[in-house]
């Protein structure tokens, strides 16, 4: 079953075609890796996909429902929800109030949430941190702050966009065991990320854009073999 | 004065709850102001409505104005917000000034009688001394003072920082920018609202350059920067620094102050020029000080003792 279907999504700034004819499959319950080289459209899909920009063309179906026109707030409480790749952390506030924020997306009661998110905490180690102004958290643990803000919005899919980026490989370890558990939960996740290695790990399946337009689609071992993929990284061979 | 500085608390907190808490800075609250004391004065006056009646109408009518133009103007984020909540502050000020057969145009609007307030047979008050004013003020500051800290400790409090911090981000994490800017810009509109009409009625008479003026959006501003923006008691606080300081500049104080502690002598060309002139320049020394405290203590006077209270704290 999939939980999110891209059905030729495009989407325009003026003349430029930031996505054009984009569908795949985000099947329940699995890991897809986004990939492709700067300004291939990847966050700009995200952005679609979680009601930020409206798609110029195509449809988004999460769940069986139909999105497009869908405000990001209303996204959220359907149950999909983004991360951002320059990291927004509530920066006068808390730790443990930014992952409030997150959990009063589901409920009402101030101490339900705070119960929610000092438990979100403990999963993502911040849990000595919850008194600190999120402001002044590094940004390795400004990353695992935001992964645990989105988590405590109960989401059916997450989608992550690049959250290593930045981080030493001690870090990024932990954010690629984070993914893992959260898939064990049965969260569906669309994952953006540059480091190679670590998508491949991570993800079931992967889909490559490139120039807006989807370049490949396949298990991990699929694309590392595509030539047009290595070619689109890589240059041609002469 | 305390009055005075009772409706300052009650302004600058209902403007702390829409600029501090949700962080959208309407310089224009002098509109909610103004539509609550022109509602109860029209009503007073022409129609012979009660004041504790027509305070509740102002309220009601603040709230409508509220919806509206909170559904306007919330589109617009940062410095576009807050020049169109000028801009709407003072399309109300022309009205007033324009619509005569309503308010009576620039002449404004003097109340001639209170009725007096009965509960049965007995007579409560009949406005003739100030005291039913103290309290009233002084109930409607420490009714907005406990709902700032209601509004604080609620989930409505979280969203409406989140929003602050980060509209984007709030946005994703399922909050409605749109609903709770205006949630919170109704509850500042209906509070400002009350201040108006207690100022108006209180005072007796109101006219556009008092009670739409820009000067007045702008004082309601400062009372928050003052004091401390985004916190329960700074309003409070920038209520109690600038109120007795614009009375005491006004009224030449300083000058008093300075003859009486023998600093300076009333004979001397500087005693004399002081007395004569000091007065006038009072709205240049108010402005002058309010630069100094915001270059000295940004997050206004209780972020400031917050700040002395660590370092000591450090260093002890």
């Amino acid at each position: 079953m999939a939980i999110l279907e891209i059905r030729h999504v495009s989407k325009f700034f003026g003349g430029l075609a930031a996505n054009s004819d984009v569908s795949f499959d985000v099947p329940e319950g699995t890991v897809v890796g986004l990939i492709g080289p700067n300004g291939a459209g990847k966050t700009t899909l995200f952005n679609c996909i979680t009601g930020y920009y409206p798609p110029s063309k195509g449809e988004i179906v999460f769940n069986g429902r139909r999105m497009n026109g869908l405000k990001p707030d209303k996204v959220c409480k359907l149950g999909m929800v983004r991360t951002w790749q320059k990291v927004r952390p509530l920066t006068n506030l808390s730790v443990l109030d930014n992952v409030m924020v997150g959990a009063l997306c589901r409920t009402n009661s101030v101490n339900e949430a705070r119960g929610i998110a000092l438990g979100q905490l403990r999963i993502v180690r911040l849990q000595n941190k919850t008194n600190l102004l999120a402001g002044t958290l590094p940004i390795g643990e400004r990353k695992r702050l935001e992964v645990a803000r989105v988590l405590a919005t109960k989401p059916k899919l997450l989608l992550l966009d690049e959250v290593m980026g930045g981080l030493n490989p001690a870090e990024s370890e932990e954010i690629i065991q984070l993914i893992l558990d959260t898939r064990r939960e049965g969260i569906t996740q669309m994952v953006i990320e540059h480091d190679m290695k670590a998508i491949m790990r991570l993800s079931d399946r992967i889909v490559v854009l490139n120039s807006g337009e989807k370049l490949a689609e396949g298990s991990p071992k699929e694309i590392i073999e595509n030539s047009a993929v290595i070619e689109a990284y890589l240059g041609a061979e002469q | 004065m305390m009055i005075l500085i009772f409706i300052s608390v009650i302004m600058g907190s209902s403007w702390n709850i829409l600029g501090g808490f949700t962080g959208q800075y309407s310089v224009g609250h002098a509109a909610y102001f103004g539509v609550g004391a022109y509602t109860t004065m029209v009503l007073l006056q022409f129609k012979q409505v009660a004041p504790w009646i027509g305070i509740w109408a102002g309220a009601g009518a603040a709230l409508v104005t509220a919806l509206v133009i909170g559904s306007i103007c919330f589109r617009l984020r940062g410095p576009y917000f807050v020049l169109a909540s000028i801009a709407v502050a003072e399309i109300f000020r022309v009205s007033a000034l324009n619509l005569k057969n309503l308010t009576n145009g620039a002449e404004g609007v003097l109340v001639t009688e209170i009725p007096p307030l009965m509960i049965g047979e007995t007579m409560v008050t009949d406005w003739v001394s100030k005291v039913p004013f103290y309290y009233t003020s002084l109930a409607f500051a420490l009714l907005i003072i406990l709902v700032t800290w209601l509004v604080r400790i609620s989930k409505l409090g979280y969203l409406f920082l989140a929003i602050r911090e980060d509209q984007d981000a709030a946005h994703s994490l399922g909050i409605n920018l749109t609903a709770y800017k205006n949630t919170a810009l109704s509850i500042s509109a209906v509070f400002t609202s009350l201040a108006g009409s207690v100022y108006a009625v209180y005072v007796g008479f109101i006219d556009p350059s008092t009670v739409l003026a820009l000067d007045l959006s702008v004082q309601i501003v400062m009372i928050c920067i003052i004091g401390g923006i985004g916190t329960i008691l700074g309003p409070v606080i920038g209520a109690l620094v600038l109120v007795p300081l614009s009375e005491a500049l006004r009224s030449n104080l300083i000058t008093d102050a300075l003859i009486k502690a023998g600093i300076v002598n009333e004979e001397s060309p500087v005693g004399a020029f002081l007395k004569e002139h000091l007065a006038h320049a009072h709205v240049l020394i108010y402005g002058i000080l309010v630069v100094v405290v915001i270059l000295f203590m940004p997050e206004g006077v209780l972020g400031f003792i917050k700040k002395l209270g660590a370092r000591k704290a450090k260093a002890a």
